[in-house]
Parts: structure tokens; sequence; C-alpha cells
């Protein structure tokens, strides 16, 4: 069988605890809007170039929906997230994309998604070793892959914020290092515009 | 005039009859307690040698031993962690049975890093139809606005080479399609897969040993019970399915069993019955069915010798066929009736000659079999003609030895007998008239005959476990074993590409042609001219100063040195080798005749025109043949309906020949009875609304056996004062109508198609028979037998 594939799950989302106190104290601090704008800043040093690539842009996550993850600059494309699919465009055409009904792993990369957003962060503990700190002022996560498979793809994911999401960093195995910085997010206007509506059709 | 003892002659031939029976049976035992029996149950063996295609055989018979012994677990709903605690339960409950299962479930994530590591040095050489398509069409420079916007996607596909060597990240694209094609994956360590909104856990069970055995099958029903019911108290709710041939098989045999157990005992007592209450003895039945059983046991010992391997189709039809034989032993009985025991050999040869009539009609039938050049033909003929003989053998030379005392009238017996005056004969009478409407009318229902001999038909599979299979099938999508594409080559590089160019044919039909899939070694193992021409094909997009790598460069200013991977070809023997290759292995049949050969599977075709558009398709190509065993199966049935059409038509004329010569002007009298009868029964079975096939068509071959034997020992003495001969035929015929008719409540379709013809056709040959013997003014042939008074 072709197992490899939960494999390569989660490579943005992330955040979980296995110690249930960790879970709840985060759960207890997130915010858990039905919808969540925001803008953010993006560093990724991959081997083979020597600066860091840097980008930003825009996203919408909307808990019935999905996730719309707009680069603008330097290149502008498109990452969608939705229950069915996920499909990354580029001047109107789409680069890649996958199905959920051929590929079981979109609707777990979704779970996630929305694990990380409601603060469900149980259903993680099943792939990642769990570790952290909680202060009143906010909270740290550390998660490692459990299997070997995972481990293959990445090597460790950090999340820190408070009631929203403000750092992530992921490692992946090969070393390559994406660091994501949330700049301020607003839970208001809490439906979407017709026009976000409708690019999540 | 009569002698009132044996011979001396007599007493020899009994005894030189009771050496080879014993002989026949000391073989018959050797043969069973041995396991010297050698049966085929593979219906493609009743071809003729020269259409049957060796290679197309073994092929089909890997694949099916394959699949009789896969069953696939599949549990869940909505909420994995029940899945999983179902699927646990499920896995420890058949652990713990001590059955000879082979257990797929637990999975380790270190098979997903063995897919990895094996195709990772060849990723310079494999592409998909799409992305194929891809590179061919799309610019330099779109090629390489993609890949920029790749690597400022903060998640994307997994990397399993450098962006240097794979900067477009074809590899694990082309990983992601190959996955595609199952939806089984690795979850929390156990195989898992995800349907809607639903998760399930799967176990692969796979029956241990190459053997087949009915009862080790019928065992493991029970075992997977209980695991089903563990399955359900460790997480209630979970929906268990549980599919596989040797639950269907299973299944099936219980049934069989079940309504051997209550048909054949029903038909037993009844057949006892009957003969207590005829006779008021037990005697005459034993001996009838010891003649029956030496027949038999003559008939396999005789056929084992002839051929080396009987067909369990020779040995149903065989043993169905000397049925025949009831009649014999009967009409003994029956002539016996009133007389002093000291009459014994008297009777008998008076009786003779009709009794030879009537096996030499019934055998001409059964040895046209013989003339058709198929194999499963011939040993049914060879069968059924020897036990027929020795059945009769047994009742001429040893049924006034074991039959001893005397045998009288009972009340039953004689009002039987006397039923026969009671009918009208034919002649210019009301009767007639309403007979011959009654038969037009029937006989318009045979404008509605159709046949079908769709092997399909003949199953006999519970609603239920049909039910599990289609829900399951929607689960997993597995690739159907009954049909598929055969390709041969000289060289496994050709075997592949010949793959190749069908796969080119296929993939139009995928999708709306109502083609699901196919699943082919060539997926994971191009041929080596795919390969390279892939290769060549990368790195015009991806190397030189206008790929991908060096424009992406350019425009980040970064220098992104490339190493360039040699090209070395992936070859089916180290796919072969590495454990990658478990699932599909068996596809690839490696050193075959004398070149090499492959199996193309697939998945999601059962509408009929996918069916021939896939078939068709081999004309265009070379090397590639197309499999269907369903229809081959079905086809063969159908030649062999055909054929003992043919025969029985030919039996007819042969037999009135032969009728002829015994009653001159009268023989048609014999005959007409049971060709209506068998015409009707067609006509009923055409407004009931059954198809015809192959099982009908070997009733009406046995009605005419017996129809001719009732019309021969009425027309022998057709004095209707006569009670005997009406006895023996009455009592013959119910007997058979509880041996062969009461299958028609079988609910095996086979078996249910055999006995309804049987119970229309024997009834209504022994309904029509008096009817059409001549008046009783009339002249009667000679030969007729004196009739002594019962007491």
């Amino acid at each position: 069988m072709k197992r490899f594939w939960l494999a390569l799950t989660l490579s943005l989302c992330a955040l979980s605890s296995g110690a249930t106190g960790l879970a709840d104290a985060v759960r207890a601090q997130l915010a858990q809007p039905a919808v969540l704008r925001g803008a953010f800043e993006q560093s990724k040093q991959v081997a083979g170039f020597s600066k860091p690539l840097l980008s930003s842009g825009d996203f919408v996550v909307a808990r019935a929906r999905g996730v719309l993850w707009n680069t603008r600059t330097p290149f502008a494309s498109q990452l969608k997230l939705t229950r069915s699919q996920i499909v990354a465009t580029q001047d109107g055409q789409i680069a890649f994309q996958l199905n959920a009904s051929k590929e079981p792993a979109v609707r777990t990369i979704n779970s996630l998604m929305f694990s990380l957003l409601s603060g469900e962060i149980g259903e993680l503990a099943r792939q990642f070793t769990i570790t952290g700190t909680t202060n009143p002022k906010g909270w740290k996560l550390v998660l490692t892959p459990r299997d070997s498979g995972l481990g293959k793809v990445m090597s460790q994911i950090t999340l820190n914020g408070d009631q929203y999401v403000r750092h992530i960093e992921i490692i992946e195995a090969s070393g390559d290092r994406t660091r994501i910085r949330f700049l301020p997010q607003t839970t208001a206007p809490a439906v979407l515009s017709p026009q976000e509506s409708s690019q999540f059709d | 005039m009569t002698k009132s003892s044996s011979t001396r002659a007599q007493r020899w031939l009994a005894l030189a009859w009771l050496a080879l029976v014993l002989t026949a049976g000391g073989h018959t035992l050797w043969l069973w307690l041995g396991d010297h029996l050698q049966i085929d149950t593979d219906v493609l063996a009743m071809l003729p040698q020269n259409q049957r295609d060796p290679a197309v055989q073994a092929v089909t018979r890997q694949l099916t031993d394959a699949a009789s012994r896969r069953i696939v677990v599949v549990i869940g709903g909505r909420d994995w962690n029940a899945a999983r605690q179902g699927g646990d339960a499920f896995a420890s409950a058949l652990a713990g049975s001590g059955a000879k299962l082979q257990v797929r479930y637990r999975a380790g994530n270190q098979q997903a890093a063995q897919w990895l590591d094996f195709f990772a040095p060849y990723h310079a050489q494999l592409l998909s139809v799409e992305q194929r398509h891809t590179l061919n069409t799309l610019s330099p420079q779109q090629l390489s606005g993609q890949a920029l916007a790749a690597l400022y996607q903060p998640m994307g596909m997994p990397r399993f080479v450098s962006w240097g060597d794979d900067p477009l990240n074809l590899y694990a694209n082309w990983l992601a399609q190959r996955a595609e094609q199952s939806p089984v994956r690795v979850n929390d360590g156990r195989l898992a897969l995800s349907h809607n909104d639903q998760q399930y856990t799967l176990l692969m069970l796979e029956q241990a040993g190459s053997a087949f055995s009915m009862s080790e099958q019928q065992a493991l029903l029970p075992i997977l019970e209980r695991a089903r019911q563990a399955a359900l108290s460790a997480a209630p709710g979970v929906e268990v399915l549980v599919v596989g041939v040797p639950i269907y098989a299973a299944a099936a045999a219980n049934q069989a069993q079940r309504e051997v157990h209550t048909i054949g005992i029903g038909s037993l007592c009844g057949i006892v019955l009957l003969t207590l209450i005829a006779f008021s003895a037990i005697r005459p039945r034993i001996l009838v069915t010891l003649s029956i059983a030496i027949g038999l046991i003559c008939a396999l010992s005789l056929s084992s010798l002839l051929f080396t391997r009987l067909h369990l189709i020779t040995l149903v039809f065989g043993a169905s066929l000397v049925g025949v034989a009831e009649n014999y032993g009967t009409n003994y009985f029956s002539n016996r009736l009133g007389w002093p025991e000291d009459q014994r050999w008297a009777i008998l040869r008076r009786q003779s000659p009709s009794m030879w009539l009537a096996m030499l009609t019934t055998a001409i039938g059964y040895l046209l079999l013989a003339l058709a050049p198929f194999p499963g033909l011939r040993q049914i003929a060879l069968f059924s003609v020897v036990g027929l003989l020795s059945a009769f053998i047994t009742v001429q030379l040893w049924f006034p030895f074991l039959d001893r005392g005397t045998l009288n009238f009972t009340r039953f017996a004689r009002w039987i007998g006397n039923r026969r005056a009671a009918w009208p004969t034919l002649g210019k009478n009301r009767a007639t008239l309403l007979l011959t409407l009654a038969i037009g009318i029937t006989l318009c229902g045979a404008l509605r005959l159709h046949s079908n001999d769709d092997i399909r038909l003949l199953q006999n599979t519970p609603a239920s476990l049909i039910a599990e299979q289609i829900r399951l099938n929607t689960l997993l999508d597995l690739p159907g074993p009954a049909q598929f594409y055969l390709i041969r080559g000289t060289s496994p590089e050709q075997v592949l590409q010949r793959e190749e160019a069908l796969k080119n044919r296929l993939d139009p039909l995928i999708g709306a042609s109502g083609l699901g899939g196919y699943q082919a070694v060539s997926d994971w193992v191009p041929s080596i001219a795919r390969q390279s021409a892939d290769a060549a094909l990368i790195r015009r997009a991806v190397d030189g100063p206008q790929g991908v790598r060096a424009r992406v460069a350019a425009q980040l200013g970064s220098s992104s040195n490339a190493s360039a991977t040699p090209f070395k070809p992936l070859l089916v023997d180290q796919w072969l080798a590495a454990p990658v290759s478990e699932p599909l292995r068996f596809q690839w049949l490696g050193r075959f005749e004398n070149g090499y050969a492959s199996v193309i599977l697939l998945r999601g075709a059962d509408r009929t025109a996918t069916m021939r558009q896939l078939a068709a398709l081999p004309a265009q190509l070379s090397g590639v043949q197309w499999v269907d065993k369903v229809d081959e199966i079905s086809s063969i049935l159908e030649r062999y309906r055909h054929i003992m059409g043919w025969v029985i038509l030919a039996s007819y004329a042969l037999v009135f020949i032969a009728l002829c010569l015994r009653f001159g002007r009268q023989g048609w009298r014999a005959l007409l009875p049971t060709l209506l009868a068998s015409a009707l029964s067609l006509a009923l079975l055409a407004l009931m609304g059954q198809p015809i096939q192959l099982f009908n068509v070997l009733a009406l071959l046995l009605i005419l056996g017996m129809g001719v034997d009732y019309g021969i020992f009425l027309l022998a003495q057709p004095d209707p004062r006569e009670p005997r001969a009406f006895l023996s035929v009455s009592l013959a015929a119910v007997s058979t109508l509880l041996s062969f008719g009461l299958l028609a409540l079988s609910s095996t379709p086979a078996l249910r198609a055999f006995g309804l013809t049987m119970m229309f056709g024997i009834c209504l040959s022994w309904l029509l028979m008096p009817f059409f013997l001549p008046a009783p003014h009339t002249e009667t042939p000679s030969n007729a037998a004196p009739h002594p008074h019962a007491e």
C-alpha cells in the first residue's frame, strides 16, 4: 500500500499538547473566532539559496470554509485549503492540487488547521511529542514528530502566541527553515465578504 | 414354460458380477480414502484441448487462487478512535482464535521510508502522465514561475530530494499520484482508510496454506462472527464489513448443506414411505437403491481409470443421469407383485425385453454426448452410460437372488395401478380437443423462450453479503480478478513497453467511459525507453541556461549548482527484490512460455458497454490479450447447452427408430408424450420468465430417458386392466419427482432450474402417457404378459 502519504500531512499546521494541562491552558487563552483575518511576514531558509526568501501577504481563516493564504510580495500566489481540497494557484493557473477524494491526507491537514484555531490540540498529540510552557501572558509549544515517516519530512515545529498564534517556525528534515510572523489579526467582521466567500468556491 | 429357480449360468454370472462390483468398490474406496481422486473444478478444463490457452489458464488460476484465500475487513464510522478500538478488538479476537490466518493490520512507518528511499535514486527519470503533459506544454518561463511560487509557499509537497536536484518537486508529485491508486494509508500504526467523513481501520486476512478446503472455510465463519461481535462490543455502533471469496464459499456450502438436510431428508422419507405403502415392504427400496449405488461406484471407478482427472461437473451431471436406473428396479418389483416367490426368474425374463429396450434407448442419448468434441461431455457420457449399464446388470443378475419372499398387492398399489383406466384415449373426443387446446395455448408461451448462460446467474450469494461487497467496493476500490489484460513480450522491456502502449489507450476511458482505473507494474517501473525519454524531458526543462534551475537562481540572485544525476535505469528485477513491490508483485508473471508476461488489472469496470470497449482494445495492439473469465465460462456453458440440445434432438430420432423396430407402427405412442412433455416444460418455464440454461437442458435429456421408459413399459403391457405396468411407471415417476423434482425448492439457481424442469417434465410425461396408449379395442402388440390374478 502507499503509506508514506500521511508523512506529508503537516507542513504548516501544528500545535498540540500531550499533557492535558498544557492543552487546557493553551485552549483557555486562544480566541476561537468564526473568521480570522490578518497579515503575515515569512522568511524561508532553503538549502542552495544563500539569502533567506522573504515574502508577505494576508490570510483569511474561516472555520466553516477553510483557509486562504495570499502571498502578495515578491510574487502573487494563493494557497487555498478547504474540506475537500488543497489548491495552489499562480497567475490564475493551478500549480498543484490535492483532492480529498483521492488523497485522504487533505482532510487530515484541514482537521489539523482547525485544531490550531479551536484549541482542539489533543488530536495532534498522536503525531507529535509536545512540550511547552504557559504563563498568563502567552504560551509556547514545541512539537516533535513521533514516528519516522513524519520525521522524514520535518524535524520540529515551534509555535507561540497568546489569544492568537503569533509565530510559527517549521524546521524541515532537510534543514530548510520557515519562520512566519503574524501581524495584527482581527476577528471582525465575523462573516466572510461575498468576494472572500467566492474565493472558497 | 417358466423355470422356477436359477440356472447354473445365472449363478455364475451373478458371482462374476459380484467380483467385478467388489473390485470397483475396492477401487472407489482406495480413490476416496487415499485422496487419489483428482477432481477438476476449473470450468475452463471442460474446453477442448486446442481451444484452451494454457497461459491464460495458468494466470487465471493464479489470480483466482489468491483471491479465493483473501478476506478484507473494514471497521469504522465517524470516529477514528472507535474504528481503532473496533479494529484492535477484531484483530485480537482473531489472534486468540487459533485460526490459520495471516493478518495484516499493524503497520509501521518504516514502509513509507522504504518507498521514499527505493525510488529516490531514480527520481530524475520518473514522470506521471500529467507531469509529462505539463513539461511538454508549459514554457520554461511558466515552469520557473511555478517553482518560484512554490518556494515562497508556506506549505506544499514535502521535498524528498534537495531543491537543486528537483526544483519542480516532480518526485513528490509522482509519488503522490502513485499513492492515489489506493485509499489505504497508515494511521496510528494501523492500516486505515477514510471515505467522506468516515474513518476506518482495515484488516487484510489471508487463509494460510494453498489447499482449498471447504471444511476450513466453514470453520472460519464462526471465528469471523465472534471477531465481529468483539469489534462491536469494543466500539458499539461501528460499521463492520467482512468480505471475501472464502466467506461466499462457506455461506454457499452452508446453504447447500442445509438444503441437503431438508430437501434430502424430505425426499428420502417420501421415497421410503412410498415404497412401504406400495409394497408393504422395505426390500424393494433397498434393492433399487443398491442398483443405483453400484451404478455410481462402477461409473466412478472406470471413469477415473480412463481419465486422469475427473471434472466436478462430470460427477454432478453423471450421477443425475444414472438416476434413470430407478426405472428398472421399480419395473421389476411392480411386475413381481402378486406372484409367488418361485416366479421371480420367469418375471424377469418376461420383463427383460422391455427393460433392455428402456436401457438402450436411454444409453443412446448418453452415448451421443460422447460424439461432441468436448472432454467434459465425453466424461459425462462415459460416466452415465457405465453407471446406467451397471445398475441395469445388477437388476438383471442379482435381483431374483436377493429378492426372497412374497410380495403381495397392497390396496394402494392396486388402486394406483387401476387409475390408468380413468384416462381417456386419443381419438375424436372432447378430451382430445381440450388437450390440444391446452397444449396449443401453453406452447404459445414458448414464444417468450429466451436463454441466458451468464455464470453469475448461477451464483448463490446471500443478499446481505452482496450488500457488504458493494459497500466495500465504494470504500476500497480494489481491482477485480475476473477481467484483466495479459501482456506478453520477448523481454521484460518489451512487456513494459506494451503495457505502456495499452495504458495510452486506457487513459481516455478513465472516468466518463466507466473505467475507474488500472493497476500495472509499469506504473512503478516504466520501460527503459520511457525512463530515458522522461529523463531527457526533465533535463530539458530543468537544466541548461534556459532551464528552471538557472532562471530561478538568476531571479533570486543565488547560484544553485546542480549535480546532474546520471541516468541509471530502474529494472523490474530490482523492484521485485525490494519490499515496495509487495502489493503488485503478483502482477508480474516473469518468465512465461518463451518470453515474459504481466497482468494489468482494472478497477471499477462493470458496465457492459465498458467491457466491450475494453475487450476490443487488444485488436489494435500486439502482445496484449483480454481475459474475461466470467464471459469465458458463460460461453462454455452456452456451447455445452447447444451441443446437448442437438444431442437430445438426435436422441429423439434414434429412439424413434428403436421404438419402431420394437413396436412397429405403434412406436410413436411411446415417444410423443415425452416430446410433448419436454416442449411443454420449456413453455411453462418461459411463461414463468425463467431463462433457459445448461441445467434445464440436462433435465430434458433425463426426461427423455425417463419418459421413453414409461412409454415402453406401458406399451409393452397395453391392457388397461393390467395394473402392474402403470404402477411401475407411477412409482418410478413419483420417486424421480421426490429425488430430482424437489430440487425446485433449492435456492441454488442451477439446482432450482434443474429441479423445476424435472418436475414439469416428469409430471407431464406421466400425465400424458396413458392418453396416447392404444384404445382397448385396437390390436395390441405381441409379447404382452399373461395376467395372473392377484390374490
